[in-house]
């Protein structure tokens, strides 16, 4: 690697103040399993790494009063393993399971993750589903924005030069929504995803019918999608296998996937399909609590 | 620089290093400790795994100054003077390896699932080695001995209050 200086963070503020003295030349040290791989391969050295890692604000899984609050340096094992997470929202253990191998959960964390902003991420999906919000610091105060509008394109966020992830919200009425994840990559461990969905919505038991319903798509499009049509033809409307294949259908429809060394753009767009149809299958499956557990 | 202080295989170390140092290359030319190893050296081969505070991590993607004041444990912590640890021995009972290069990285994988989970089943197995590439042995009697240590060192922890009473 070439050399850099190095900063440990005292608080948010302190990180926020470094990234607006060094813009660009400055990045943001979290769990380091993205940012050393791209320091080991950068052209040009960096000003300062400023390292964030041991900031106790950012970090930890909690109810508060808008919803649950997952610091933007819970790991992916932190999430895996957070009794709050396992009750409630399975299908966020099931996204954070897939990623990588055990060394890099271990490390690396759920906003390292988002701020890549690499279409194929698994922890967008799931969230994006969820109507899931992040909170931000940068120079101005502190901000909240939902998931959906942090992605910009591929590797780039909304977030200015000073911005700092610091947490993210599943709002309260999505408490327990019923929801699922799925992927699909080339092999079950180390594989970045060719496809993967989530699916969310309440069921009215009554007329067992979709409320409304969420599909979220990634490695698709250039960022992480939701898939309005798809959800659209969904609410309100009886759940049968058939319509949620159709719904599946549609969602890959709605998608721009791109032919590339992994996969083509058709064989992707069967992907969404299945995946949409089994993620919408699978979060059926827990509203109707016949699984305690899904495998990804 | 920066100076790091890091308990490895509980003796304290302390170094001085530049910044770009990785956890790694701290282990394996400042503290001369090489069982670990440097393979692809983006985390994906999982040579380099280490325990870092109880969790298994991939040390080439880890800075030396993320380390600071954390507690390490290599292969090189595992076996002492009179035997080898129950893991490396049910490796080598097993003919687990052949080259041998991905072991550190695969018994330290192995020596975080036990710390978490002393009965694992084939698929708890596969999914803690799914961080370690071995291009040798196609894992299944890696599988094998992992299943093995993990009768023994049950055995071990079963007998070991015995053991105490006994002495009494």
């Amino acid at each position: 690697m070439k050399a850099f200086g190095y900063v440990a963070a005292k608080d948010v503020g302190h990180a926020v103040a470094l990234l607006g003295e060094h813009g660009a030349r400055a990045k943001v040290l979290a769990g380091g399993t993205d940012l050393l791989v791209e320091l080991k391969f950068a052209a040009h050295g960096l000003k300062i790494v400023v390292d964030i890692s041991r900031l106790a604000e950012l970090k930890g899984i909690s109810i508060i009063d808008e919803g649950l609050r997952i610091g933007a340096l819970a790991t992916h094992a932190d999430i895996m393993r957070s009794p709050i997470i396992g009750d409630m929202f399975p299908a966020l253990a099931d996204a954070a399971h897939s990623i990588g191998a055990v060394q890099t959960r271990n490390l690396g964390t759920l906003g390292g993750n988002l701020i890549t902003c690499v279409p194929s991420m698994d922890s967008g999906p799931t969230l994006m589903a969820l109507d899931a919000q992040v909170t931000y610091a940068d120079g101005r105060g502190h901000s909240q924005v939902p998931l959906a509008e942090l992605f910009v394109a591929p590797r780039k966020t909304s977030l200015g030069p000073d911005g700092l992830l610091t947490a993210i919200i599943i709002p309260k009425a999505n408490f327990a929504k019923p929801a699922a994840f799925q992927k699909f990559g080339l092999r079950k461990g180390q594989a970045l995803a060719l496809v993967n969905a989530a699916a969310a919505f309440w069921v009215d038991q009554d007329k067992n019918s979709f409320v409304q319903p969420r599909i979220a798509l990634g490695a698709v499009a250039p960022t992480v999608i939701r898939a309005p049509r798809a959800e659209a033809f969904l609410e309100g409307k009886a759940i049968t296998d058939e319509v949620m294949a159709e719904a599946g259908r549609i969602a890959a429809t709605e998608a721009k996937p791109i032919s590339d060394f992994r996969a083509s753009a058709g064989y992707r767009r069967d992907l969404i399909a299945v995946l949409t149809k089994r993620a919408l299958q699978s979060a059926y499956a827990r509203a109707s609590n016949k699984v305690r557990e899904s495998v990804p | 620089m920066i100076d790091v202080t890091i308990v490895v295989n509980g003796e304290t170390r302390r170094a001085s290093v530049p910044p770009e140092t990785t956890l790694l290359k701290l282990l394996r030319e400042n503290f001369s400790l090489t069982g670990a190893k440097l393979g692809c050296d983006v985390g994906d081969c999982g040579a380099c795994t280490v325990i870092v505070d109880g969790m298994a991590v991939n040390s080439c993607l880890m800075l030396a100054g993320q380390a600071n004041g954390r507690s390490v444990t290599t292969i090189e912590g595992l076996a002492t003077r009179d035997r080898l640890h129950p893991i490396q021995k049910a490796f080598e009972d097993n003919g687990a390896l052949q080259c041998g290069f991905c072991g550190p990285g695969a018994i330290m994988a192995t020596k975080a699932l036990f710390d978490e989970n002393s009965d694992p089943n084939v698929k708890d197995i596969r999914d803690a080695l799914s961080g370690s590439l071995c291009r040798c042995t196609g894992y299944t009697k890696m599988i094998e001995a992992v299943q093995d240590a993990a009768r023994i060192l049950r055995a071990e922890a079963a007998a070991k209050p015995r053991q105490l009473e006994l002495s009494k």
